[in-house]
């Protein structure tokens, strides 16, 4: 049973030569498509379709939001990559979007798995895992800022407690992306309702019939669980790269912007060094051009994680 | 903590064994549980609470060593304080109008998109969806500029419009989620609905998103909290106090000068603005519950 | 039927062999990007406002806030010309930029907009503010101004902003803390002069105390916290932050590579970590100030500005502390200053620009300076008024008499913002003692100068 899952499905879907003759089905199942998904485009069209032009055309001037813009060709890439905190800003971005996304998973599956307990006060432990996520980011700020105060707070005062040594999560450059990270994971019962979403969705009839194989806890999570499981897991990779790599907000508050990633450049982020560029600097070219720099990047990750989800991701149960 | 999925299955066993049995049962299903949760809610409810403790906090006692894990003197005149440093009931009423005017959109658009992306076969699909995927890699803020040139040109600036509006056409995550959902149906039950005449809506209504539940509640409780604590949105389109949310509300315990913040009334607004959306997460969860029992009769 | 499993991979595997379908949806999406460029290319400017108020958009929360609502009511009670309407904006330094930007491209901006004057060289180097030369007496306002006031609010020879008011920074020193040390403190006494730093650091040293866990419970003083910025230590070593002639910003002058160089000294015999875990939760934004170290009594002495004297009055009312002169290098030496503040700006396409900029006059001028300078205890920009003493209560009379008058500012350049986070990253890097003062301030200046280059020549006035 758990062997026929982890297969993956066949492709059930003619060969190619023959798609391009759309037969009667194919052509009412491209307009009932199309019909569908109109919303979307109607609002891709309405709304984003000239911000992307308006930005890529900018990204090719110099322009401070006012005025003319000043065609420059290439000169925005090309300074770009001789600008050193662009690479140190994409680097900070990769290196925090590289943790962030993994740990993410664990803690969210973790925190699922345990609203998913089935003790009848389990409602009250849901709420509780999701309030951080409640919690408006621009006052969850100020309260880490407190809790992890080195001198005086109390998640500090607890580390040396248990004999571990007083970390100066914010002012120190070598641990300021790990207590972001760790921040982030507050704000992990987000991806963990889905998660639970996911589980709930599970047929008991799989476990039930893993159940007379005698499976254990760990081969049914490993065998039907986590399977079943990899849709949700790609949405929250997608999610979780889309979020990391455009963290904005969180550094803001807490770090402030004067300048954008202190202590000392440590936790200058891809975004924040954008909107300083163009709102700041008035390099609003500049920032644009960063900005398509990035959505390069961002597709080509999100296109390996596609690539590979082909090979992992199991959709269809039967 | 997989364990706990098997637990509602009886095990078989042996007649000498079950008594032991059942006692290693119960703490595998009661009480080990039990343990982890605890632990982990104490971590999880930490921020909520400093924030509670300190919304009821003096001035002085904020400034206390060490810290004092629960207030001297309740001090509840600092809600009162709180409410009154910005025009809190309005401010209230225009976040509550804005949010549930996007969780109306978010509903209605994005089980529809998703249902396109997912169960209908149509050439090019994915390939389009990608497409949806890749909207959201663009950077939002250097998109402000533009987004704001057209809704200068349609008159919404200072109106609840550019923040409700798109929302009625799918946005890419939701659509993503739903699709996810969607997907993990079997195909052969919207075939055999098709064999029996019904139609796509008929389908998307009747069978998938009964099955859906959890999905949609998700989508619409992800909606209501992005438009709830959306802070970018309403600092950029509105523009006076009339139309203000919460989120800039809080913004105004801060100083324009640095180094100075009234602490305790922030905290004291950010605990009033939480607490409706805990009562709607306690009533989500009954909905999201009930929905997966309803999804799981097949 | 059947094709649930299938994946947006497959689809962009296969997708070169579908070239002419990409290719028509490329050229279909370019017509409507084509369609929706030249539509936009005239953006028509929307009517925010109805009626006539002139619209002013302050980021001042309370209690400075209210000072500026019973200030426009008082203007409004007695103008001729149109009333104005006072909108409050989130405070958030980092977004009233984008706000105000994309309010004014799109037609929705404000009248007057209450601007950080040292950002008004960059705003008017952008285009957002309009030159106030061209209104009556807008050519000659700026005179009865303070000198660096006066050349924050210029660029390219033309004003640009009215001042509003000012600050300036001094050192501050808790009288009880460092007595109880057996420190004599009579060299902190304004009336001996200003000290020399090294005569700090030894009154501090006195000062530090270390728990059981190594870590400072106590310290004397941290050069860089509060107000202790670049500039503050630049200009105390006579630096200079900008060459007028060849048109370079000189972030790596001898005088501030010195400057740097002694808080990279001062901070490697401390512990450059262990310094930080004591201040820098301080310098985060949204630190409770009741937690201020220098405010519970566990900091000697700080630099830090005049409205300190308001913050220690509500969180300290006993405290019993001094201010003096930024210390100087050598006994002997000038003690320097630097001085910041806000202004009233006018944006373009304001729609009641001849009532926006009478109404800035007034803001900027004797009548409005006098009020606010009352009220929140800030300092004003207009010359006569520094000269009345009942304006000032004795302490506030020691920046304004004292430091004012030698009070310098941060060169009011185009790429004036770039130029400050730029400093402060490397000033970071410095006192945590990650990169040497040459070396980062060499990259300050290759960086700065390289977004300068296109503004040259530049002209400060002053």
């Amino acid at each position: 049973m758990a062997a026929e899952i982890l297969a993956a499905s066949s492709p059930r879907r003619p060969p190619f030569g023959q798609r391009f003759l759309l037969g009667r089905a194919e052509r009412r199942n491209l307009a009932m498509g199309l019909l569908f998904i109109s919303p979307w485009i109607v609002g891709f069209v309405a709304f984003l379709l000239y911000p992307f032009i308006y930005t890529i055309r900018i990204g090719f001037t110099q322009y401070s939001g006012f005025g003319d813009p000043l065609w420059i060709g290439l000169e925005n890439y090309r300074q770009l990559f001789r600008d050193d905190l662009f690479w140190k800003s994409l680097y900070n971005t990769l290196f925090y979007t590289g943790l962030a996304i993994p740990v993410g998973v664990v803690v969210a599956m973790g925190l699922a798995l345990a609203m998913n307990q089935p003790v009848p006060e389990v409602p009250i432990y849901r709420a509780i895992l999701y309030l951080p996520s409640v919690i408006p980011a621009f006052a969850l700020s100020f309260i880490f800022l407190t809790l992890l105060d080195p001198a005086r707070g109390i998640f500090n005062q607890a580390l040396m407690a248990v004999g571990l040594p007083n970390i100066n999560w914010f002012g120190d450059p070598r641990y300021s992306k790990l207590a972001l990270v760790i921040l982030a994971q507050f704000g992990a019962g987000q991806a963990a309702l889905i998660f639970l979403a996911g589980l709930k969705g599970i047929p008991p009839t799989l476990y039930e019939a893993s159940m007379l194989d005698g499976a254990g806890t760990w081969r049914k999570f490993w065998n039907i669980t986590l399977p079943m499981m990899t849709p949700v897991i790609l949405y929250d990779l997608i999610l979780g790269l889309s979020t990391g790599i455009q963290i904005f907000t969180q550094i803001f508050v807490i770090f402030g912007n004067d300048p954008p990633g202190a202590p000392a450049n440590s936790t200058l982020a891809y975004v924040p060094y954008l909107y300083n560029n163009g709102f700041r600097y008035g390099q609003m070219g500049y920032a644009a051009a960063m900005a398509w720099v990035l959505f390069l990047i961002t597709l080509v990750l999100a296109f390996f994680i596609f690539r590979s989800s082909n090979r992992w991701v199991h959709y269809d149960t039967d | 903590m997989a364990r706990a999925i098997a637990v509602q299955t009886p095990r078989t066993s042996t007649a000498s064994g079950a008594r032991s049995s059942s006692v290693r049962k119960r703490f595998r299903s009661q009480v080990l549980p039990r343990i982890v949760l605890i632990l982990m809610c104490a971590i999880f409810i930490l921020p909520f609470y400093w924030m509670l403790t300190t919304a009821l906090k003096s001035n002085d006692e904020i400034g206390a060593y060490p810290p004092t894990l629960w207030p001297h003197d309740l001090r509840w005149a600092n809600f009162k304080d709180a409410v009154e440093v910005f025009p809190f009931w309005s401010f209230l009423r225009n976040t509550a109008t804005i949010t549930a005017l996007t969780v109306l959109g978010a509903a209605i658009s994005n089980p529809i998109v998703a249902y396109g992306f997912s169960r209908i076969a149509w050439p090019g699909r994915d390939k389009v969806f990608f497409l949806v995927l890749a909207t959201v890699f663009v950077p939002f803020p250097v998109l402000i500029i533009a987004l704001f040139d057209i809704f200068a040109r349609l008159g919404w600036i200072n109106t609840f419009l550019p923040l409700v509006v798109p929302l009625f056409f799918g946005n890419a995550f939701w659509i993503f989620l739903m699709r996810q959902f969607f997907m993990r149906i079997p195909q052969e039950v919207s075939d055999a609905a098709r064999l029996d005449g019904a139609n796509e809506l008929q389908i998307l209504f009747k069978i998938i998103m009964p099955q859906s539940w959890p999905a949609l509640s998700a989508v619409c409780l992800f909606a209501g909290l992005h438009a709830w604590n959306d802070f970018l949105g309403p600092l950029i389109f509105l523009q006076d106090e009339t139309k203000y949310t919460l989120a800039i509300g809080l913004t105004f315990f801060e100083s324009q000068s640095q180094y100075d913040i009234r602490f305790n009334l922030l905290m004291a607004a950010s605990a009033l603005i939480v607490l409706p959306v805990i009562v709607v997460f306690l009533m989500f969860q009954r909905v999201f519950v009930e929905g997966v029992t309803l999804g799981s009769m097949k | 039927m059947g094709n649930s499993n299938e994946t947006p991979y497959r689809l962009i595997d296969h997708a070169s062999r579908r070239r002419t379908n990409r290719r028509r949806f490329l050229q279909g999406a370019a017509g409507l990007g084509a369609a929706a460029i030249a539509g936009a290319r005239v953006i028509v400017p929307v009517a925010a406002q109805e009626g006539d108020a002139v619209v002013f958009w302050t980021t001042f929360t309370d209690p400075d806030l209210a000072i500026l609502k019973g200030m426009v009511e008082t203007y409004n009670g007695q103008t001729q010309s149109a009333k104005v309407e006072l909108v409050q904006i989130p405070p958030a330094e980092v977004t009233d930029t984008s706000k105000l930007m994309t309010a004014v491209r799109g037609g929705t901006g404000p009248d007057v907009y209450h601007l950080d004057r040292f950002v008004v060289a960059q705003r008017a180097a952008d285009g957002v503010l309009q030159d106030l030369s061209e209104f009556e007496g807008g050519a000659t306002f700026l005179d009865n101004h303070i000198a660096f006031a006066r050349s924050e609010a210029t660029y390219d020879g033309k004003p640009f902003a009215l001042p509003f008011d000012t600050d300036a920074r001094a050192l501050y020193y808790n009288r009880t803390l460092l007595m109880e040390a057996g420190i004599d403190i009579a060299a902190l006494d304004p009336a001996n002069g200003p000290a020399t730093w090294d005569a700090v650091k030894q009154m501090a040293n006195a000062l530090n105390q270390k728990g059981p866990d190594g870590n400072y419970t106590r310290m004397g003083f941290i050069p860089w916290l509060n107000q202790g910025w670049h500039y503050t230590y630049g200009f105390s070593w006579g630096g200079e932050f900008f060459d007028q002639a060849a048109c370079e910003v000189t972030p790596d002058n001898a005088q501030v590579v010195a400057a740097f160089q002694w808080v990279y000294d001062y901070c490697k015999e401390l512990g450059p970590q262990q310094v930080s875990a004591f201040g820098s939760p301080s310098m985060q934004p949204g630190f409770p100030p009741q937690q201020h170290p220098f405010i519970t009594g566990t900091l000697g002495m700080q630099i830090t500005g005049d409205w300190m004297i308001n913050q220690l009055r509500t969180y300290a009312p006993e405290m019993d502390y001094g201010i003096t002169f930024i210390p100087v290098p050598t006994a002997g030496n000038e003690s320097a200053t630097w001085a910041g503040g806000w202004s009233m700006a006018m944006p373009q396409g304001a729609k009641q620009p001849e009532a926006a900029f009478q109404f800035m006059q007034w803001m900027s001028g004797e009548p409005g300076q006098r009020i606010y300078t009352k009220e929140s205890a800030h300092l004003p920009t207009w010359e006569a008024l520094l000269e009345d003493k009942t304006l000032f209560e004795e302490r506030h009379r020691f920046f304004s008499e004292q430091l004012l008058p030698i009070a310098k500012n941060r060169p009011p350049l185009p790429v004036g913002a770039k130029y400050w986070d730029e400093l402060t990253a490397a000033w970071q890097a410095v006192y945590l003692n990650e990169a040497e003062p040459q070396e980062a301030l060499t990259a300050v200046k290759e960086r700065v100068q390289s977004q300068l280059g296109r503004f040259c020549p530049v002209t400060i006035e002053g």
